[in-house]
């Protein structure tokens, strides 16, 4: 028996979501279930830490627990929860039609570095290593200078987010390279055949090449400064990485990458899926040359739009580039209009079947592209300056996040049959849907409201004026815990396929 | 009108709105058309789809195209560039470091063109100036190292306590990071 499948029955409560038998199609679905499962499970931990975050300030708790609990939130959200949400699903879904095995050691290694990363940097913060999962270098190491965490924290930290850089970077990409252009065929495992051709393989091989060949650069500069900190790089070394410019740059190539290399990921798996789920079973799209335009279009443009990140730095950041970053920025709204297009064209002309898992899945789009409006708003140079660093920005980042994870979870639903021969508890996967939608709605304006008035981001000392949309976090963000517990229960009630 | 749209972070959010709801709209109607009210295949001709599919990727470009042509004399360069040569502004040096802000002059007088010269001397900072009724006027983030002093020129036009905050988080004592102009 599979390693994954002992680990999930051994896990109270999320493992009874995730039950995989032992049969022939272990290979694509255990290690996928397992990461699924362990992903909800950071979930769980990072949801309660952002509730708690307009509760700390209610209960005037002080910004030293916001500041833990912001870096906790951030960090778990990103990284264990979304990332390896989407990997669980990617991997399952090439293995399932490229009929490749997602058990081999790279699988193994992911979910090891990803995890035990995490849990690293987690023990740092929870010691004091207080960075916001952005880390805002060069701060992790002024933290130490001026006494504000140890020097054991930095390294335990850089430490953990080195492990889950390189599971993200080099090892799942590899993998998905891997599975998509080499190895033999298994054909027990392909039970639903594509092709490279097909929009969701070509986006999904488009995400891991965009995490491959951005992230490098950071993994060099951030490998070079946890080499010196191990004693191995001598300081004149590693001058050039510790340049506050340097690291910030890489970053946010990355970091900004990363956002839309899952983002062109899903739109892929969308563009896969919601052709199963027409009404008149013609299990086509709309046309798979405008969604294959639609993509290549999202991925030209979106990878340098990261200037948008470095407007108000001006004049550091030389103008043409700021016009540049906005101007692209826009262009992935091109992007974007062609793939509403496509996704609105196929169910005109083909109708659709009003499943929860289809549902979960437009839900997750229309956030898409509600927060994509909330992002080129921003990438404005003239607006940026009156937004960047507010409620806008972070809420940005926050419902953008909580958008792909819905589409995920949608995809997830359409898949769990096959994953583990039980098909999903249907009415509460409909109340599951309804709720997450309204919260989603609350967060989104609560936030970009908050950040139109002024309300700075990752601020630990509230003003009397930001209780108003403190409260609406908090209402909506408890709303949004209870959609994922109906989720988990629609999960924990499925019911055995019969044949 | 359209001097409030670019010079007000509400403006930014009416304009969001502008684009969301007619999607919402649009979309919610397609999907409740055709997934309740009649699911059967559409017999729409293949020539109306791409008249739709030009007439809407016309109409983003050119909503794209007059949003961010509009916002280009709002820019912090093009204002900045627009005021060179004009001797009646006045320099002010702004320092950011942890946790505080150094000024070399914090009142001024309604009217009045400032050029902010900022910079950090140790982590990454803001220099980010809020209106006295709480909406930001500008940020400017700071990161130290970065060769060039920033600069940026803003005129105050309306008299009160102004509210000078660091939007870059930088600490434990972030939120510390805090000070107020006067404007007469
Ligand atoms: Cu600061």
């Amino acid at each position: 028996m599979s390693a994954a499948i002992k680990i999930i029955d051994k896990v109270p409560f999320f493992g009874g979501m995730f039950r995989v038998e032992s049969n022939e199609l272990n290979p694509v679905n255990a290690w996928p279930s397992l990461m699924a499962m362990t992903s909800f499970v950071w979930f769980a931990i990072a949801a309660i830490l952002g509730v708690s975050m307009p509760a700390i300030q209610f209960m005037e708790l002080g910004s030293n627990w916001y500041y833990q609990n912001i870096t906790l939130h951030g960090a778990a959200m990103a990284f264990p929860f979304v990332f390896q949400l989407m990997a669980a699903m990617s991997l399952h879904r090439a293995g399932a039609c490229l009929g490749k095995r997602a058990d081999d050691i790279f699988v193994s290694l992911f979910y090891i570095f990803m995890n035990v990363g995490a849990l690293l940097l987690t023990v740092a913060v929870l010691l004091g290593f207080h960075v916001t999962y952005t880390v805002m270098f060069p701060l992790p190491v002024v933290g130490v200078m001026t006494g504000q965490w140890s020097m054991f924290t930095l390294v335990l930290g850089f430490t953990g987010i080195a492990l889950v850089l390189t599971s993200m970077i080099f090892i799942y990409p590899i993998k998905i390279l891997r599975m998509s252009f080499f190895g033999q065929i298994d054909s027990t495992l392909q039970v639903a055949e594509r092709s490279m051709k097909d929009p969701g393989m070509i986006g999904m091989v488009m995400g891991a090449l965009v995490l491959l060949v951005t992230g490098t650069p950071l993994m060099i500069v951030a490998g070079s400064l946890l080499l010196h900190l191990y004693g191995i790089f001598p300081a004149e070394w590693i001058g050039w990485a510790a340049d506050a410019v340097v690291f910030e740059f890489v970053f946010y190539i990355f970091a900004h990458n990363l956002m839309e290399a899952m983002a062109i990921m899903i739109i892929g798996a969308v563009y896969s899926t919601l052709p199963l789920c027409t009404a008149d079973g013609s299990r086509k799209l709309y046309s798979d040359k405008i969604a294959i335009l639609a993509l290549w279009i999202l991925l030209i443009t979106s990878v340098t739009s990261f200037f948008h990140h470095f407007f108000t730095m001006y004049p550091a950041l030389p103008s043409t580039f700021a016009y540049h970053g906005n101007i692209m920025s826009f262009a992935t709204g091109v992007g974007g209009a062609l793939t509403i297009f496509t996704i609105l064209a196929t169910i005109w002309k083909h109708g659709i079947i009003p499943t929860p898992a289809l549902f979960l899945i437009l839900g997750g789009f229309v956030m898409y592209i509600l927060d994509g409006v909330s992002a080129i708003v921003i990438s404005n140079v003239a607006w940026n300056f009156k937004l960047h660093g507010t409620m806008w920005a972070g809420g940005h980042a926050m419902v953008v996040l909580i958008a792909i994870s819905a589409l995920w979870m949608g995809i997830l639903y359409y898949h769990y049959p096959l994953m583990t021969n039980r098909t999903i508890d249907d009415s509460t996967a409909r109340s599951c849907i309804k709720y997450f939608f309204i919260s989603y709605i609350g967060l989104l304006y609560t936030f970009l409201a908050a950040g139109a008035a002024g309300m700075p981001r990752r601020n630990g000392a509230w003003e009397s004026d930001w209780y108003i949309f403190g409260a609406f976090m908090l209402i909506f963000g408890v709303m949004l815990l209870y959609a994922f517990v109906l989720y988990f229960l629609s999960l924990r009630k499925s019911t055995a396929l019969e044949y | 009108m359209i001097e409030f749209l670019y010079t007000n972070a509400w403006g930014a959010f009416i304009v969001l709105l502008a684009f969301q709801i007619p999607f919402l709209i649009v979309f919610f109607h397609i999907v409740n058309k055709k997934a309740f009210a009649d699911s059967a295949p559409s017999k729409t001709k293949p020539e109306k789809y791409s008249a739709y599919r030009h007439g809407w990727t016309a109409l983003v470009l050119v909503a794209f195209v007059v949003v961010n042509g509009a916002s280009i004399k709002y820019m912090p360069t093009i204002v900045e560039a627009n005021t060179a040569g004009d001797k009646n502004i006045k320099d002010v040096q702004v320092t950011a470091l942890s946790w505080a802000f150094q000024f070399s002059e914090s009142e001024f007088k309604v009217g009045e063109t400032v050029r902010f010269k900022a910079k950090s001397t140790d982590t990454v900072h803001s220099f980010a100036l809020h209106h006295p009724d709480g909406h930001l006027l500008f940020t400017m983030m700071l990161i130290p190292g970065a060769g060039t002093e920033g600069t940026l020129v803003h005129t105050f036009t309306e008299p009160g306590e102004y509210t000078v905050r660091c939007l870059e988080y930088c600490g434990i004592a972030h939120h510390a990071m805090k000070n107020t102009f006067t404007v007469n």
